[in-house]
C-alpha cells in the first residue's frame, strides 16, 4: 500500500526539478529498449553521466529502468523453463543495471556504522584497483574493448583471450576480471566463455597462479583507482550482442537441462570467481569472500529489478495501477522512481509530505544494506537531500515541521535539514517579496503565532491530570487497564465541558435572580436529590421563564431560550466530538480490511513498552509465554474437526445461553417497569423520604448482579476464542443496561410526564440523580468490599483462585451506563454533569487504589485499542443516539408542566423557539436569522436535498472503498507473486552455489597440481564461507528493488 | 525552570521543538532527566553543544528502561554508533519516537530496527528467536520458539522470502492497532 501512496505522491509532484534526472534515465533507457541490439554508445553516455556523481549513480542507475525497459521480458521471465533466450536481447540491460553498482562502491567507506561492510568496502576497492592495475599494465588493453564490441566473432574474441594471458600474466588477470563483469552481467555470457568448449579457455583455469603472483602487489596499494573501473565497464557495454551471437552455438549444451540454463552456466563461473579471491585470501585479507557476494548480489539485484516490469507487462496488479494513473509513461517513471527509493533514501521522503513517509522504506531497506545511510552531515547535499529540501520548502510551516519531525533520522540531521530549509525559505521569500516590507511583518507574525501556539499547548499539557498516576498504572498493568482510565478521563473531560457550559449560560444567570430557599436541609437529600434540592438550581423546576434584565437598558437574557440552546449546544458538541473520536479510532484500528488472523505475530511484536514495573514485566513475560503456548496448541488442534453431535451440542448450549440471558434481561426490564409503575402508590403509602430510593436500589442491584451472572455463562459456553467471549458478554451487558434505561425512559416520558404531577421534570431529574448516585455508591461498595473480599478469598482461603483480573469490559460498561444517564438527565437537572464530574473524579482514585490492592495484570493480551473503538462506538450508538431520541421526544412532543420551569405555560418545549422566531421576524435587523430558520432549519425541502446529497456522497465513497478493496487485494497478490519470483531466484542461486562448490572443488584439484603448498588451505577456508555470505548479501540486495 | 535560558539558547530550544514531538517544558524535563543520569558528566550549559555521551549502563538503569527486555536494543538503535552510549540528541530522539505523538510509520520504522538484532535490515529467523526468548524470559522450549517463529513468518511474511522486511513489518503493524499505544514510553 505504501507503494501506492508513493506513486500518488509522485503524481503530485510531477514537475519537481529533481525528477528530471531519473526521467532522463528512463528515456534513455527506453530508447535502448527499443533497440536491444544497439551497441554501446548509448549506454556509455548514460554511464558517464551516472558516474559523475556517486549519489546519482546510486539512485539513477540502481533503479535503472532496466526493469521498465523490458516489455517483452515478463512473459519469458515468468516461465522458468526458458533457456538462454532471456539473456540474449536484454543482456545489455542487465549488464548495465550492474554498473551503477560499481561506481557506487566508493561510497562504501562512508558506511562507518555498519561494521559488516568494512570488509566489503575494502575488497571493493581492491577489486577496482586490481582491475585498474591490470588494465594499464597490459598492453593488450586497447584491443580488449574491440573484440568485445564486435558482435559476431566468437572465435576472434577467444583468440586474444587465450593467447594473451599466456603471454602476459598480468593481462590474464585483467581478463579474468573482465569475466567477472560478464558473469555478473548475465549467465549466458559466461557460458560463452565456458572453458570446456574453448581450448584456450582451459588456459584461463591455469592462470590464477601467475596472476596472483604478479598482480598482487600493485593491486592492494592503489586505493585511488576506483574510478578507473570505468574501463572495464565500457568494455562490456560495447558488447551487448556478443553473448547472443556467441551463445547460440553453445546453448545446445544447456538445453539438455532446460530448467536452469544459467545455473548450468554458472557451474563454470566459480572458476572466475574463485581466482581473484585467491590472491587476496593469501594476503591474509578477506577480500575475496566479500567480493564474491557482491557480484552475486548484483546478479540478483539486477534480476529482481526486472520484476516490476514483469508485472507491468503482465497487466497484473500493476497494470491496474497503470490504468489508475492514466498515463503509462508517467507510471513507468513513477515505477522507476519507486525503485530508486532503496538507493537514494531521501527521495521518497521528499514527496512524502506528511502522512505516509516512504522514506523509512527507502532508508530501511537499502541504507544500511548498502552502507549508504550515513550520508553523515552532508547527505542533504545529495540530490535526494536536495529533493527533500525543495519539497519541504514548498510546504506550509506546520506541515514542514511535521515532516521534519517524522524523518527517521538522527537529531543532528533533522536540525541541519531544518536550518537549510529555513534558510532557503527565507532566501526565497526575500527573493519574491524583495521590495515588500509586508514579508517581514508576515514572517514575524507567523513566528509569533507559532510561539504562542507552543506556549498554549504547553499550558494545556501542564494541566493534564494524573499524568504520574497513569504512568504508574501503565507501568504495572499495561496499556489495556490503562485504557479504562483513559476512557474515564475522557468522560471526565466531557463532563467538565458540559458543566462549564451549563454553569456559565444557565446557572449563573439563574442565580442572579434566585429566590430564597425555604426548605429544610437534612442530609439525606444528597442521596435522594429531593427535599431541599428540589428548589435549587439543580433542577429544571427552579428556573424562571422570564427574561432576566438587571437595571434599565441593560442587556436582557431570555431564560427559556438560553436553557434550550445551552443544552442543545452541549449535546451537539458532544455529538461531534464523539463522532470525530470514533472516526479517528476507526481509521486507526480498522484500517486493514483483512480478516484478523490468529495474530501470533502481534503477540510478539506488540510488547507493551509502557510496562516498566519489574514484577509486572516478569508477570507479563510469563503470561505471554502461556499465551503463546495456548496459541500454538490452538493452531495444532485446529485440524481437529468436531463431530456433528458436538456441533449440535455446542449450538444448543449457545442458543440456550442466549435465550436465558435475553430472558433475564427482559425479566429485569419487566420488573423495573412494574416497580416504577407501582412506585407512585408505594410512595404515597410510605411517607419516609428514603422510600424513593427503592427503585434506584433495585436497578443498581440488577446492574450489579446480572452481569456477573452473565459472566458465569462462560463456564458452559466455552468459546474457543477469548475475543468471542468478550464480544458476547459485551453484547448481553449492553443489551441489559440499555433496555433498562429504555424502559425507564418510557416510564418517565409516558407515565410520569402525562400523570399530571405538579412538576414532572423535576421529578424525573430527581429520579435520574438517585439512579446515578446509587450506581456510584454501588461501585464504591463493589470496589471496597466486593473486590477486597474477592482478594481475601483468592489469597487466603482458596489460593487456587489467585488474584482476580481487572474486568475492563464490565467497568467500562458501567461508565457508559452512568454517562447515558447524565446525558438524559442534563435537561432535567442541569447540574448533573457536575455531579458526574465529582463521581468520576472519586472513581478514578477508588479504582486506582482498588486496582493496586486487589488485582493482577490481565493475563490475556487484550486488544485495548480495538476495544476502545468498540466502547466509543457503544457510547455513541445505543447510548448517545438513544439520549438524542429521548430528548427529541421530550422537546417536540411533551407538554411542559404548567407552573414550574422555564417553559411553563407553553404547549410544547419547542414552542419557545417558534415564538422567538416570530418576535424576531418583526424586527428588521434579525431578518437573516429568520430567513435561516425558515429556509434551512425549518424547511423540509432543504433537508430533503441535504439528505439526497449526503446519500450520493456516501454512495460514491462506498464505491471508492470497494475499489480500494479490490486494489488492496491485487496489491497483496502482487506481493505474493514477487515473493514467488524471489524464491525462484533464491532457489536458482542455491543451485548455483552448489555448482560453484563443485567447480571449486575441481579447480582446487587442478591447482593442487599446479602448486602444492600454501594457499590451498586459505582457499579452502574461503570457499567454505563464501557461499553463505554471498547468499545472505544477495538476498538482502534484491529486496529493496522488489 | 528558571535557568532554562542558560541551558539552551532560544534557537536551540526551538530547533528541538521542531525536531521532536515535545513541548519546551518536556524538553527541559527530559534534559534534567538526562542530566540526572550522570550529573558529573553532563554540564548544565548546552549553549555551546558540548560533546557528551552518557554510557549505556546509566541509560539502561533509567526506571523507564530498566526492566524493559529490549532496553539494550533501544539504546543501540538510537545511539550514534550503535554502542548504546547516548548524547542528549539521541536521548531526545529516543523519547520523541516513543512518545504518544509520533506517527505510526516512524514508530514502526524504529520498532523494526529494534527487533532487527543483527542489523541486516531484515527480521530473520534468528532475530525472531532472539525476540521470543527475550519476551518469554526463556520459558518456552527450543521447539516452541522455532514453531512460534515459523508461525510469525508465516503470518507476516508477505512475499514469502523467509524473513520480514520493513514493508512486511509495517503491514503487520497496520493489523495490530495496539502497537501505537504499546510502543510508547511515558516520561
Amino acid at each position: 500500500m505504501s507503494a501506492y501512496y508513493r506513486n500518488n505522491k509522485y503524481e503530485e509532484y510531477p514537475d519537481d526539478p529533481g525528477y528530471s534526472g531519473p526521467r532522463n534515465h528512463v528515456q534513455g533507457y527506453l530508447k535502448t529498449q527499443g533497440h536491444p541490439e544497439s551497441p554501446g554508445p548509448l549506454h556509455n553516455s548514460d554511464y558517464s553521466q551516472t558516474r559523475s556523481n556517486p549519489y546519482s549513480a546510486d539512485s539513477g542507475s540502481a533503479d535503472y529502468p532496466g526493469s521498465v525497459a523490458r516489455p517483452g521480458y515478463p512473459g519469458s521471465w515468468s516461465d522458468p523453463d526458458y533457456p538462454g533466450t532471456r539473456s540474449n536481447p536484454y543482456s545489455a540491460d542487465s549488464r548495465s543495471a550492474d554498473y551503477p553498482g560499481s561506481p557506487a562502491e566508493p561510497d562504501y567507506p562512508g558506511s562507518r556504522s555498519n561494521p559488516d561492510y568494512r570488509g566489503t568496502r575494502s575488497s571493493l576497492y581492491s577489486a577496482g584497483s586490481r582491475r585498474r592495475a591490470d588494465h594499464p599494465g597490459s598492453p593488450a588493453e586497447p584491443d580488449y574493448p574491440r573484440p568485445w564490441s564486435n558482435p559476431y566473432h566468437p572465435g576472434s574474441s577467444r583468440e586474444p583471450d587465450d593467447s594473451e594471458p599466456r603471454r602476459n600474466p598480468d593481462f590474464a588477470g585483467s581478463r579474468s576480471s573482465g569475466h567477472y563483469g560478464g558473469a555478473r552481467a548475465h549467465p549466458d555470457y559466461l557460458g560463452s566463455l565456458e572453458e570446456p568448449d574453448y581450448p584456450g579457455a582451459q588456459g584461463s583455469s591455469n592462470h590464477p597462479s601467475p596472476r596472483h603472483t604478479s598482480n598482487r602487489p600493485g593491486s592492494k596499494r592503489n586505493p585511488e583507482y576506483a574510478a578507473s573501473r570505468i574501463n572495464p565497464h565500457t568494455d562490456f557495454l560495447s558488447e551487448p550482442d556478443y553473448p547472443g551471437a556467441e551463445n547460440q552455438p553453445n546453448s545446445s549444451n544447456f538445453l539438455g537441462e532446460p530448467d536452469y540454463p544459467s545455473a548450468e552456466v554458472y557451474q563454470h563461473s566459480p572458476n572466475f570467481w574463485g581466482e581473484p579471491d585467491y590472491p587476496n585470501a593469501e594476503d591474509g585479507r578477506d577480500y575475496g569472500s566479500s567480493k564474491t557476494p557482491k557480484m552475486t548480489r548484483e546478479v540478483l539485484s539486477r534480476t529482481s529489478s526486472i520484476q516490476p516490469s514483469f508485472h507491468h507487462g503482465r497487466d497484473g496488479p500493476l497494470g491496474i495501477l497503470v490504468r489508475e494513473n492514466e498515463d503509462d509513461s508517467e507510471s513507468i517513471e513513477m515505477k522507476s522512481m519507486e525503485m530508486e527509493n532503496p538507493y537514494g533514501y531521501s527521495v521518497p521522503g521528499a514527496p512524502a509530505t506528511g502522512y505516509v513517509n516512504p522514506a523509512y522504506v527507502g532508508e530501511g531497506s537499502s541504507g544500511p544494506a548498502y552502507g549508504n545511510p550515513p550520508f553523515g552531515s552532508d547527505w542533504h547535499k545529495s540530490p535526494q537531500g536536495q529533493k527533500l529540501i525543495t519539497s519541504l520548502i514548498s510546504m506550509t510551516s506546520r506541515d514542514r515541521i511535521k515532516a521534519i519531525r517524522s524523518q527517521p533520522r538522527a537529531m543532528e540531521e533533522k536540525r541541519n535539514l531544518r536550518k537549510i530549509v529555513d534558510k532557503e525559505k527565507s532566501k526565497q521569500s526575500r527573493h519574491i517579496l524583495e521590495f515588500n516590507c509586508c514579508s517581514q511583518c508576515l514572517n514575524s507574525i507567523s513566528l509569533a503565532h507559532r510561539r504562542s501556539k507552543n506556549s498554549l499547548s504547553e499550558l494545556l499539557n501542564s494541566i493534564s491530570l494524573w499524568q504520574k498516576t497513569l504512568k504508574v498504572i501503565g507501568g504495572k498493568f499495561g496499556t489495556s487497564v490503562l485504557s479504562y482510565f483513559n476512557f474515564l478521563m475522557w468522560l471526565l473531560k466531557f463532563n467538565i465541558f458540559s458543566f462549564i457550559v451549563t454553569f456559565g449560560f444557565i446557572i449563573i444567570p439563574q442565580l442572579t435572580v434566585a429566590t430564597r430557599n425555604t426548605l429544610q436541609f437534612t442530609g439525606l437529600e444528597f442521596l435522594t436529590g429531593a427535599g431541599y434540592f428540589s428548589d435549587t438550581v439543580m433542577y429544571y423546576g427552579f428556573y424562571t421563564n422570564s427574561t432576566i434584565q438587571h437595571g434599565e437598558g441593560a442587556a436582557s437574557y431570555n431564560m427559556p431560550l438560553a436553557y434550550l440552546f445551552t443544552i442543545g449546544g452541549c449535546l451537539v458538541v458532544c455529538f461531534f466530538s464523539l463522532l470525530f473520536s470514533m472516526a479517528r479510532y476507526f481509521r486507526n484500528n480498522f484500517i486493514n480490511p483483512q480478516v484478523y488472523t490468529r495474530g501470533i505475530a502481534k503477540l510478539i511484536f506488540c510488547w507493551d513498552f509502557t510496562v516498566t514495573h519489574e514484577k509486572a514485566v516478569k508477570l507479563k513475560q510469563k503470561n505471554l509465554s502461556t499465551e503463546i503456548r495456548e496459541n500454538l496448541s490452538e493452531i495444532c488442534q485446529e485440524k481437529v474437526k468436531l463431530t456433528l453431535n458436538q456441533h449440535l451440542t455446542r449450538f444448543a448450549v449457545h442458543l440456550a445461553a442466549w435465550v436465558v440471558s435475553t430472558g433475564v434481561a427482559v425479566a429485569c426490564c419487566v420488573a423495573v417497569y412494574y416497580l416504577a409503575g407501582n412506585n407512585i402508590e408505594f410512595l404515597a403509602s410510605h411517607r419516609d423520604p428514603g422510600a424513593v430510593l427503592l427503585l434506584p436500589f433495585v436497578v443498581s442491584c440488577i446492574n450489579l448482579a446480572v452481569p456477573r451472572f452473565y459472566s458465569a455463562f462462560r463456564l458452559v459456553e466455552r468459546y474457543e476464542m477469548p475475543r468471542h467471549e468478550v464480544a458476547v458478554l459485551l453484547v448481553r451487558n449492553i443489551f441489559l443496561k440499555i433496555s433498562i434505561i429504555g424502559i425507564l425512559c418510557y416510564y418517565w416520558l409516558n407515565i410520569v410526564a402525562l400523570a399530571g404531577e405538579k412538576c414532572w421534570e423535576t421529578l424525573i431529574g430527581q429520579e435520574i440523580h438517585r439512579l446515578l448516585l446509587m450506581d456510584f455508591v454501588f461501585s464504591l461498595a463493589d470496589s471496597f468490599l466486593g473486590e477486597f473480599l474477592r482478594r481475601i478469598i483468592g489469597t487466603k482461603f482458596i489460593t487456587s483462585l489467585g488474584l482476580p483480573e481487572f474486568d475492563i469490559a464490565r467497568n467500562v460498561l458501567e461508565l457508559i451506563y452512568a454517562q447515558t444517564l447524565v446525558w438524559i438527565g442534563t435537561f432535567f437537572c442541569p447540574l448533573l454533569p457536575f455531579i458526574q464530574m465529582i463521581t468520576l473524579f472519586i472513581m478514578f482514585y477508588v479504582k486506582n487504589i482498588s486496582l493496586r490492592m486487589n488485582f493482577q495484570p490481565p493475563s490475556k493480551v487484550w486488544r485495548a485499542s480495538q476495544m476502545m473503538t468498540c466502547f466509543i462506538f457503544l457510547l455513541f450508538f445505543p447510548s448517545f443516539t438513544g439520549v438524542l431520541c429521548t430528548l427529541a421526544i421530550t422537546i417536540w412532543r411533551l407538554k411542559p408542566s404548567a407552573d414550574c420551569g422555564p417553559f411553563r405555560g407553553l404547549p410544547v418545549f419547542i414552542e419557545s423557539i417558534y415564538s422567538w422566531i416570530d418576535t424576531l421576524s418583526h424586527s428588521t435587523s434579525y431578518l437573516w436569522v429568520v430567513w435561516i430558520y425558515r429556509n434551512l432549519i425549518g424547511s423540509v425541502h432543504f433537508f430533503f436535498i441535504l439528505t439526497l446529497i449526503v446519500l450520493i456522497i456516501t454512495y460514491l465513497y462506498w464505491q471508492i472503498t470497494e475499489g480500494r478493496k479490490v486494489m488492496i487485494r491485487l496489491l497483496h497478490e502482487q506481493i505474493i507473486n514477487e515473493g514467488k519470483d524471489k524464491m525462484f531466484l533464491i532457489e536458482k542461486l542455491t543451485k548455483l552455489q552448489d555448482a560453484e562448490k563443485r567447480a571449486n572443488a575441481s579447480s582446487l584439484t587442478l591447482e593442487r597440481d599446479a602448486e602444492e603448498t600454501g594457499p590451498l588451505h586459505t582457499r579452502g577456508h574461503d570457499t567454505a564461507h563464501t557461499p553463505d555470505l554471498r547468499f545472505r548479501r544477495s538476498v538482502q540486495e534484491e529486496n529493496p528493488k522488489a | 525552570m528558571g535557568n532554562k535560558q542558560t541551558v539552551f539558547t532560544h534557537e536551540q530550544l526551538e530547533a528541538y521543538q521542531d525536531c521532536t514531538f515535545f513541548t519546551r517544558k518536556e524538553i527541559m524535563r527530559l534534559f534534567y532527566r538526562y542530566q540526572d543520569l550522570a550529573p558529573q558528566l553532563v554540564p548544565l550549559d548546552y549553549t555551546n553543544c558540548p560533546d557528551v555521551k552518557v554510557p549505556y549502563e546509566l541509560i539502561g538503569s533509567m526506571p523507564e528502561l530498566k526492566d524493559n527486555p529490549f532496553r539494550q536494543r533501544i539504546a543501540q538503535v538510537f545511539s550514534d554508533d550503535g554502542d548504546g552510549h547516548m548524547t542528549l540528541d539521541n536521548f531526545l530522539d529516543m523519547f520523541s519516537v516513543m512518545s504518544e505523538m509520533a506517527p505510526r510509520d516512524l514508530k514502526a520504522y524504529y520498532a523494526f530496527k529494534i527487533y532487527d538484532f543483527n542489523n541486516d535490515d531484515y527480521i530473520c529467523m534468528w532475530d525472531l528467536e532472539q525476540t521470543v526468548t527475550k519476551l518469554t524470559r526463556g520459558e518456552l522450549s527450543a521447539e516452541e520458539v522455532t514453531l512460534v517463529c515459523e508461525k510469525v513468518l508465516d503470518e507476516a511474511d508477505g512475499d514469502h522470502d523467509g524473513r520480514l522486511s520493513l514493508e512486511d513489518f509495517q503491514n503487520m503493524i497496520l493489523r495490530a492497532p495496539d502497537f501505537l499505544s504499546t510502543f510508547h514510553i511515558r516520561i
